[in-house]
């Protein structure tokens, strides 16, 4: 996208807000709005405009910009500014929606909707470009991890098919025989890549075919060259405009945005992730008929024959250490410390209590869940081996085998025998790093974690044989349908559609860090949860709707969501049984 | 009596196939769009008896459709607003808008067809 569309879309939001009538309306949120955006604009003039350093980069001589290192500071700039350009476009997208709500006439309310659409598609544009840049400036790091490609395409895949409503869409996909499930590569890329070539094909075709296909390339030493290929029978693309398509910033036709929507930085950013991992991507394409992407990606062989078994057994389960969404008492006498354990813990997507009370804090564990106690051995009062010791003498099963880290500067304190006596299981010496910390929680609560979500499985999958806890309830709803089991088939159909729906675009708005859309999409959800007494989901999107609210961090919001799609087939799978059920009753 | 026409507007199509079905089975005849824009269109083509209408809707939302009915068409057909944002506020702004009543979400289709007789009794025989 070049400066001139950024322009032009300013420009429209500047005549929106222009011809706006802020002196009649004389709200408080139109004066908000207006002062939004004015120090949006001068903020945004500053940085293109305004810095010594931008001006003699605009200025100077194309061969400067030629080398690679000048190139990496203009992208590394477009990056910052884009990223700062958001933090106001989301206060004027906000105070739109809430001037949206109070009593304007019907002049009024078509140009807010203007300016409401306006600053949706700079949104939108701002967030492509950024992703752009922070990869164009090498920012982006790429891991190397085994994962089973088998799984990988049918995840794609599940979320490409719940991109496609109101359209007569055929989806297959085709792994060769020769092509090794387990492969060392980066997953999340690789997902990305799929899911935006994928993406591009729904987007252009209304009845026809899609097609992936993965083929082995070639084949090295310890390197694995696969070729991914997309065709799809959409409207293709011109000859003349297939030369530009991977540049930046370039759609194949200048209206292509008013059709389709998007930046025209999907397949840059495409483009992008395929050169950086050393692969190559080439497209043909014929109009009208359709368009065929082709790309090659080198992945690593997976040495060792045990990962090669775990990889191929069990889904792509990420090893790296995340922590989200781990429930955790803090013990902590010290106001700063405090301060910091809450910062760290927060990033991470931890919930914390911090108290500095040991009475308190044992209040708090018969209260509320909790996966791990950090506790600070020297406090006031009660000292941290006696609230060890406490804890471990709970009656309560839960209480008494949270696994507790005793946090200290004194050395002689963490004596070991003591620690042990009194039940504390690990020990991190002050001062420590936020890495030291991240790891020792994620030793001491993801087997404890991981294990949980075994023993819930176990214990819902037992449920649902003695009927004892519900994870759906089908009856109230068979009493609405009056008998017509046919009538309750197409509903649990189009329930199943809806949580389908529910999947793909919260996993959209979350990769477009969209805690609004996710709220939206969460909101509408639950009503039909409701219905069906899906208690366990509608516990998660109770908790999804709060984190939207409340926590601007969406790591907590994505370990909620991976939560709900485990769940998921967990529901689906006792909906069906008691579906059945009902029937054979019938 | 001649049967009564309901304009049915809700965006979750498991909702709005059950209660469509329970609607047509109590008699009523049911036109059911899945959008505010369709909505709007509809309305421009038939004015219904009385519209059941969810407030979160894509492109038009419940609350306008009040204030287009009630400012600009000027009519005063029975309508019942449903959502699943059951705050106090947004039952009080729905009716200061001119909804003739409110239904939290999941709805009960017995209790809307209840509501729905009792707004078509004012509204036409009195």
């Amino acid at each position: 996208m070049e400066t001139r569309e950024l322009l032009s879309h300013l420009s429209k939001l500047e005549n929106g807000l222009n011809s706006f009538s802020f002196n009649e309306l004389n709200s408080d949120e139109a004066h908000e709005l207006k002062r939004t955006f004015d120090s949006f604009k001068t903020g945004l003039e500053d940085k293109v405009f305004g810095t010594p350093i931008v001006q003699t980069m605009l200025k100077a001589e194309p061969k400067v910009l030629e080398t690679r290192q000048d190139n990496n500071e203009e992208t590394t700039l477009i990056a910052n500014v884009s990223h700062e350009i958001r933090t106001p476009l989301n206060g004027i997208v906000g105070f739109v929606e809430l001037l949206k709500e109070t009593k304007l006439d019907a002049e009024q309310k078509e140009l807010v909707n203007a300016i409401s659409a306006a600053s949706g598609n700079l949104m939108d544009i701002i967030n492509g470009l950024l992703e752009f840049s922070t990869l164009a400036a090498g920012r982006e790091k790429f891991e190397r991890v085994p994962f089973n490609l088998n799984n990988l395409v049918g995840e794609v895949a599940f979320l490409c098919r719940t991109l496609i409503t109101n359209k007569q869409i055929d989806l297959t996909v085709d792994i060769d025989g020769q092509v090794p499930f387990a492969l060392v590569g980066d997953p999340s890329k690789l997902s990305q890549i799929l899911l935006n070539l994928l993406g591009n094909a729904v987007k252009f075709v209304e009845k026809g075919k899609i097609h992936l296909k993965v083929n082995l390339k070639a084949e090295q030493e310890n390197r694995t060259y696969l070729e991914f290929i997309i065709s799809d029978t959409g409207i293709g693309i011109a000859n003349d405009k297939l030369k530009q398509i991977f540049e930046s910033y370039k759609q194949a036709e200048p209206d292509t945005y008013l059709k389709y929507g998007g930046s025209g930085l999907g397949l840059s950013i495409v483009k992008e992730l395929i050169d950086k991992q050393q692969g190559c991507i080439a497209v043909t394409s014929t109009l009208g008929i359709g368009s065929k992407f082709k790309f090659i990606l080198p992945f690593d062989k997976v040495e060792d024959e045990t990962v090669v078994n775990i990889v191929k057994t069990t889904k792509s389960e990420k090893e790296s250490t995340s922590i989200a969404g781990a429930r955790i008492l803090v013990f902590e006498d010290n106001v700063l410390n405090q301060k910091l354990m809450e910062n760290r813990l927060k990033t991470w997507g931890c919930k914390t209590h911090i108290t500095d009370n040991g009475i308190y804090g044992l209040k708090l564990l018969e209260n509320h869940e909790f996966d791990l106690i950090l506790m600070d051995l020297r406090m006031p009062g009660m000292t941290g081996f006696e609230i060890a010791q406490r804890v471990r003498e709970s009656n309560h099963k839960q209480i008494c085998q949270i696994p507790i880290i005793g946090v200290s500067a004194d050395f002689d304190v963490a004596d070991e025998s003591k620690s042990k006596a009194a039940g504390i299981n690990d020990f991190i010496l002050k001062p420590f790093d936020a890495d030291e910390l991240l790891q020792k929680i994620a030793q001491n609560v993801k087997p404890m974690v991981s294990e949980k979500v075994k023993k819930s499985k176990t214990v819902i999958s037992q449920k649902v044989v003695t009927n004892d806890v519900k994870l759906i309830n089908l009856i109230p709803i068979m009493e609405e349908c009056m008998g017509q089991t046919e009538l309750l088939d197409e509903l649990v159909r189009l329930f199943k559609q809806n949580i389908l729906e529910f999947i793909g675009k919260v996993k959209i708005h979350l990769q477009s860090n969209n805690a609004q859309g996710v709220d939206f999409a969460t909101h509408k959800i639950k009503s039909c949860l409701k219905m069906m007494e899906a208690t366990t989901l509608l516990e998660i999107c109770d908790a999804m709707s709060k984190a939207c609210k409340t926590n601007k961090d969406l790591k907590y919001l994505t370990f909620l969501y991976e939560e709900f799609i485990q769940e998921y087939p967990m529901v689906e799978d006792a909906l069906d049984k008691e579906l059945m059920k009902i029937k054979l009753e019938d | 009596m001649k049967t009564k026409e309901l304009l049915l507007a809700e965006d979750d199509l498991m909702l709005a196939t059950l209660l469509r079905y329970r609607l047509e089975k109590s008699g009523y005849q049911v036109v059911l769009v899945h959008d505010g824009r369709a909505m709007k269109e509809g309305l421009e083509q038939k004015m219904p008896h009385a519209i059941i209408c969810d407030v979160m809707m894509p492109y038009f939302s419940g609350i306008e459709l009040v204030d287009y009915l009630r400012n600009e068409l000027s009519s005063n057909i029975p309508i019942i607003l449903i959502s699943s944002a059951s705050n106090e506020e947004n039952i009080i702004s729905a009716f200061n808008m001119g909804a003739n009543d409110f239904m939290a979400k999941p709805v009960s289709p017995t209790e809307l067809l209840a509501r729905v007789g009792k707004e078509l009794n004012r509204y036409y025989c009195t």
